[in-house]
């Protein structure tokens, strides 16, 4: 498909990893909030590791250029190519 | 529950991309196949990831983390021995004739390989299915929501059930009337990664808090750690089942029946852009599948685990009864929806409710933020279930019921909007089949019962189809009608011990008692399986055989190998399902 998934995959866990890590930086050092998670702060920590995720899904992502395939014809239709790219 | 801004705003932006994929995928869907079979252009990770998630839906997570609390470590049978085997089956043998004979559905597969109406009856008992899998997953969602008071203040609670069931039913509708089959995967893809980021920090820190899994054997009696402890017999194991109703039932006739036959999964590989992808799909996903109980069936331990250290159960121990002795951490009690009243058996002793096992680790473990990403990741899998339903079957509505009996010859752009129709009358239908699910303990265990009917005699009918050329559409028909009469039979007439005659068997005559209702699903799969079989057999045998070159394609010794010639030994399926299967057997070991 003209879509390759790992933009939007990259994109949401840029946005929720982002959300979380920001929230995680604002709210250190607040003890009662991460009680429940044993001290860990776990919004900034794992937010922080689904951003990197998010980052390296999207740059890969990007690399591939299928946004600019046209959409007809389409990549798989294109006459001679025999394996689909990705 | 409380929910701040934070945690709804990491809810509101998964929402946004699950309908924004449907909408930037919209342009693509331009033909019937685009609609239904993704143009058969996706890679094979993409289909493998998509393969295991629209398998992992409420019932999955839920069930399983529930099951995890109640029977212990041996829940992961249903992965390992459950699933493993069956993906890789699927992969090397059965994919070159569902990819190579190109059906566009498993129905279709069936009329190529038999006739018109062994296709007419699987397609209707598989649609039949998916509205009623789709429906308990919906209103499993719906309770849920109830229960957690996610909705509160927000919503009158009188109307939470309502509003859950439509609201959910609506996003589902959404995304695949815009972006079809293709949709449904790209999410499915978006539900498997943010699954493994909600869960993966609840097992990490679960596990911490009871000090590892050493402090989990330490905590808990050795029937709960052990995975192959007391499966000799069906009295000394949490289950009830012994090894050979285990292995055979579940780890053959069902788990067969159900990874190597379902439409729902097979859809996924189909999808595959070639059928060297489409081979592969069920074994990358396999890999994943193999470590997911250490996600969902782990938490539920790390639950019951939790401030129970009273538990000093002797390793050599018979099975550990659910009454008061069994540990039960922190999963809270059962309450009646009714009362709003705690549940007590006949003896007075408190019930739990082991459903409450996860999102009870949830709230247990999670701050504000991280609470919103696990809420996500169990909406996720919830989406995840009722989508692969949803397109399911709106390709078999479309194809295999609407283009073979209604309308033949339509344009294909009718057939596009057709698919889409049935988009929206799929989901109207789950939601009144979401209305009918009944009380049932486990919703596991509901499952389960259909699958034995349904598909449990299927995979004999495949299994001969594929590998015996004499095999003829009256057999493969009557065997099939057979077989799912003789489950019918066999729930009539056995039940699980501590029930009453009814919904769940004996409702004809109790001849045999089985030591639980996991032992007694099993061997109706078994049951239906082998009457299948031997009918199939028999009627093939008295029936006039297709001539042998109809099947070129369609059965095993008549096609030509697929092609490897081009690849190196490491780039084979073979390869890649030996490892696989080298791997089961280590995790196996582990926790023997």
């Amino acid at each position: 498909m003209g879509l390759d998934i790992r933009i939007p995959l990259g994109m949401i866990f840029l946005a929720i990893g982002g959300i979380m890590a920001l929230f995680g930086i604002f709210t250190q050092g607040d003890a009662e909030l991460y009680q429940k998670s044993m001290g860990i702060n776990l919004n900034l920590l794992w937010g922080a590791v689904m951003f990197a995720f998010g980052a390296v899904m999207f740059f890969i992502g990007r690399r591939q250029k299928w946004q600019d395939d046209p959409v007809n014809p389409r990549p798989w239709e294109t006459p001679g190519k025999v394996k689909p790219r990705h | 529950m409380t929910l701040t801004y934070v945690d709804w705003l990491i809810v509101l932006v998964y929402f946004a991309f699950v309908l924004g994929i449907g909408f930037a995928l919209k342009r693509y869907m331009r033909t019937s196949n685009d609609f239904f079979l993704a143009g058969r252009s996706i890679p094979a990770w993409v289909c493998g990831l998509a393969f295991i998630s629209a398998n992992l839906g409420a019932q999955e997570v839920i069930g399983m983390g529930a099951s995890g609390a109640k029977y212990g470590i041996l829940t992961s049978h249903f992965y390992w021995i459950g699933a493993i085997p069956a993906m890789c089956f699927v992969g090397i043998f059965m994919m070159p004739f569902y990819y190579g004979s190109k059906a566009r559905s498993v129905p279709e597969f069936l009329r190529l390989r038999f006739d018109e109406k062994t296709r007419a009856l699987n397609a209707f008992s598989f649609a039949f299915m998916t509205i009623f899998s789709s429906g308990i997953s919906m209103y499993a969602m719906a309770l849920l929501i109830q229960r957690l008071g996610l909705f509160h203040g927000i919503v009158p609670d009188v109307y939470v059930f309502h509003v859950s069931i439509v609201l959910s039913g609506l996003i589902v509708l959404g995304y695949i009337f815009l972006g079809g089959l293709t949709s449904a995967i790209y999410n499915e893809v978006l539900q498997f990664f943010l699954i493994v980021a909600g869960f993966l920090p609840l097992v990490w820190v679960g596990l911490r808090n009871v000090g590892g899994w050493s402090g989990i054997k330490h905590t808990l009696p050795a029937t709960m750690t052990q995975s192959w402890h007391g499966m000799a017999h069906a009295s000394t194991n949490t289950l009830g089942v012994e090894w050979i109703g285990l292995t055979m039932g579940l780890g053959f006739v069902l788990s067969f029946g159900y990874w190597c036959t379902d439409f729902l999964v097979v859809q996924r590989a189909m999808a595959a852009d070639s059928e060297l992808s489409a081979r592969r799909v069920p074994l990358i996903a396999a890999i994943p599948k193999m470590f997911f109980p250490f996600l969902v069936i782990l938490p539920g331990l790390i639950a019951v685990s939790i401030g129970s250290h009273t538990v000093t159960a002797p390793a050599s121990s018979v099975a550990v009864p659910l009454d008061q002795q069994h540990p039960h951490g922190i999963i809270p009690q059962k309450m009646d929806p009714i009362t709003a009243k705690p549940v007590v058996d006949a003896n007075g002793v408190p019930v739990y409710d082991y459903d409450l096992a996860i999102p009870a680790m949830l709230l247990h473990f999670f701050p504000t933020g991280m609470l919103g990403l696990g809420l996500t990741a169990l909406l996720a899998s919830f989406m995840s279930g009722m989508a692969g339903n949803v397109t399911a079957f709106n390709t078999v509505w479309t194809y295999d019921i609407y283009q073979a009996y209604i309308n033949k010859r339509a344009t294909d752009s009718h057939y596009l909007w057709m698919g889409r129709m049935a988009t929206v009358g799929g989901i109207v239908l789950s939601i009144g089949a979401a209305y009918l699910a009944t009380s049932f303990n486990n919703i596991m265990d509901a499952l389960q019962l259909i699958f034995a009917f349904v598909n449990a005699p299927l995979f004999a009918t495949f299994l001969l189809g594929m590998f015996w050329k004499r095999t003829t559409g009256h057999g493969a028909f009557s065997g099939l009608i057979l077989g799912t009469f003789g489950a019918l039979l066999h729930h009539g007439l056995t039940i699980p011990a501590g029930y009453m005659a009814g919904i769940h068997g004996g409702w004809l005559h109790i001849v045999h008692t089985y030591p639980s209702d996991m032992a007694q699903n099993f061997w109706t799969a078994i049951f239906a399986f082998t009457i299948n079989l031997l009918v199939t057999i028999g009627v093939s045998l008295l029936s006039e055989p297709r001539p042998e070159p109809e099947l070129v394609g369609l059965v095993y010794s008549l096609t030509p190998r697929p092609v490897e010639g081009h690849l190196e030994w490491h780039q084979k399926p073979a390869t890649l399902a030996i490892a696989v299967l080298g791997m089961l057997v280590i995790l196996n070991l582990v926790f023997a």
